[in-house]
């Protein structure tokens, strides 16, 4: 019994600490400014919700085309980035193609500071017209993502034995075949954990896309960001429309969770 | 064709016929190379070319315009006297120590709580996820709000319990805030692969170590623990390289100002903010050169463990 309370209690902290700063997103954005920096605790949650700070947001600001934006680039990119890590991590899972070397250059792309990495990038994104693109940011994402995605495949391509593949082979098929009807399937779980979290990382991304994009391609975490202004903060504005954006996000956990805790091993753990 | 036979004896049946382009390219021999090609043209356009880029500039004088000036090694003479980005590299290792250690101690610890069958066990591993899956961006704008000393929602609760206000952004201490806004986010991580991992342990063993009367504290540690090794190595792999490279937090937050200056935020402030590309560079391929060859070394352990199942 007390075994049991000491489990809750600890539930219960380690969730409250999680959802607490999440919650008071949810709360901001329908306060008014009266209520915004209000000190007393009471008002924390009780206070006369408003939509003011929503219809500021969809009226002055083009939340809903940025937050379009995302949506492009971000399922884009990972339907790009799958397919190109689908291929090359089988390849490294069925055959060590380079010795782990090229795998490893691979997964090392995310050492190499991008802050830095953006000059050669601008420069040759500037020539090519690609700046402010749907293209050129897509692009960016598959690279950024590859990696990860790469290594995530690898563990589940590593899970399928090698004797299902050979005995198929024997049977006259082909490898493309072998690929297409017998591994494919198998890594299934694999390939959904692979996508989800491209495409929350993409969704989340802010760095390249605060640099490289400006009107036609913004994101919206780059408008969210413009509300930020060093001394003046509108926090209203921000957690409007950050309420908005997470949501996808906040729905996928839910799915998620149960994908993660049977797929995320990595192949790494041997019975 | 027989593929179990060697690699392109398949073909000599036929080779009066010159093989397609496709043939060939999706030949035993060749298919390895194939299937990596989108991989490599990424690699070279987004990773090498920068690389070198920034080699050859590292090299030079350039502030975005005129001509880059050639000054040799004067950027790494001057890199190695300079306090700043010194300072800057000890607090990136500071806190990718800190932050690896709390995240696979916790971590460990909550996989453990929660690797059970429990009653709303979804609820609570779908809550426990939602960190990690949140813009590291507006997390920064989020918590600069919550923390702040005046009407941050922590020091308004915090002097409603008669506590005291305290100033999370103090130089002394706001490298630690930036920690903690960190493994907030990264918990979920390492608790969530660890928790995969325990679920997929062989439970014959555990069965027959019980059977045996092991001692829990016994199991663990010779059991739980070499087992979940691989994964506590990924997990520490995968998680330094992308704390060397930390940026986001700083950004909504202290713009790597009272001493929380990182390796990342300097290199961006060098490059994009006093134009210096050249210095920036630099900073870059040392900072870049040292983490590629702390990591390689982990990388190859790695992948001794992650080989296939044969």
């Amino acid at each position: 019994m007390l075994k049991k309370l000491l489990f809750w209690v600890t539930t219960v902290l380690v969730l409250a600490i999680i959802v607490a700063p999440l919650a008071w997103i949810y709360l901001t954005a329908f306060k008014g400014p009266a209520d915004l920096f209000a000190s007393d605790l009471k008002r924390f949650v009780v206070f006369k919700p408003t939509l003011e700070n929503f219809v500021v947001l969809f009226r002055d600001y083009p939340f809903w085309p940025n937050l379009l934006n995302t949506f492009i680039v971000s399922v884009a990119g990972t339907a790009v980035t799958v397919i190109c890590s689908l291929m090359a991590a089988y390849s490294f899972a069925r055959w060590n193609t380079g010795g782990g070397d090229i795998l490893f250059m691979t997964v090392s792309t995310r050492m190499f500071p991008m802050a830095v990495a953006a000059v050669p990038h601008f420069v040759f994104f500037k020539n090519l017209g690609l700046l402010d693109t749907h293209l050129g940011l897509t692009l960016l994402y598959v690279f950024f993502n590859i990696s990860f995605a790469t290594f995530l495949l690898y563990g589940f391509f590593n899970e399928v034995p090698k004797e299902v593949e050979q005995a198929a082979m024997i049977d006259g098929y082909g490898r493309i075949e072998v690929f297409r009807k017998i591994v494919f399937p198998l890594i299934g779980p694999g390939l959904a954990v692979t996508s989800v979290f491209c495409l929350i990382w993409m969704w989340n991304e802010f760095f390249f896309a605060f640099l490289f994009t400006r009107d036609d391609a913004r994101t919206v975490n780059v408008l969210l960001s413009s509300f930020w202004g060093g001394l003046q903060v509108q926090y209203g504005l921000m957690t409007a429309g950050a309420a908005i954006t997470i949501l996808p996000t906040l729905i996928a956990a839910w799915f998620m969770q149960r994908y993660i805790i049977r797929g995320l091993t990595f192949g790494a753990v041997k019975g | 064709m027989l593929s179990n036979s060697p690699p392109l004896s398949g073909l000599a049946g036929e080779a009066a016929r010159k093989p397609t382009i496709w043939e060939t390219l999706t030949s035993e021999r060749y298919f390895r190379w194939t299937l990596l090609i989108p991989l490599l043209v990424l690699l070279a356009v987004f990773m090498l070319y920068p690389l070198i880029y920034s080699i050859y500039f590292s090299f030079h004088d350039w502030g975005m315009q005129g001509d880059p000036i050639f000054s040799g090694l004067h950027n790494y003479r001057q890199l190695v006297f300079d306090q700043n980005f010194l300072l800057a590299f000890w607090r990136t290792l500071e806190v990718t120590l800190i932050c690896i250690v709390v995240e696979l101690g916790l971590g460990l610890g909550l996989a453990l709580l929660w690797n059970r069958d429990f009653k709303g066990q979804n609820v609570v591993r779908g809550l426990a996820l939602l960190p990690l899956l949140v813009a590291p961006l507006i997390l920064s704008l989020l918590w600069n709000f919550i923390l702040d000393f005046n009407f941050g929602a922590l020091n308004h609760i915090l002097s409603a319990l008669g506590l005291g206000r305290v100033n999370v952004w103090r130089p002394s201490i706001a490298l630690y805030t930036i920690c903690f806004m960190t493994i907030w986010q990264w918990l979920p991580f390492s608790t969530f692969v660890l928790l995969a991992g325990l679920k997929s342990l062989p439970r014959d063993v555990f069965e027959a170590a019980r059977v045996d009367g092991a001692s829990r504290w016994y199991t663990f540690r010779r059991l739980t623990l070499p087992l979940l090794s691989p994964l506590i190595m990924i997990i520490v792999v995968l998680r330094s390289m992308w704390l060397i490279r930390l940026f986001d937090p700083l950004f909504g937050t202290t713009r790597g100002g009272v001493n929380t200056e990182l390796l990342d935020w300097i290199t961006y402030r060098t490059s994009f903010v006093m134009f210096d590309i050249g210095y920036g560079s630099a900073m870059a391929i040392l900072s870049w050169a040292v983490t590629m060859a702390l990591c390689m070394v982990m990388f190859r352990q790695l992948m001794k463990q992650m080989a296939p199942k044969t």
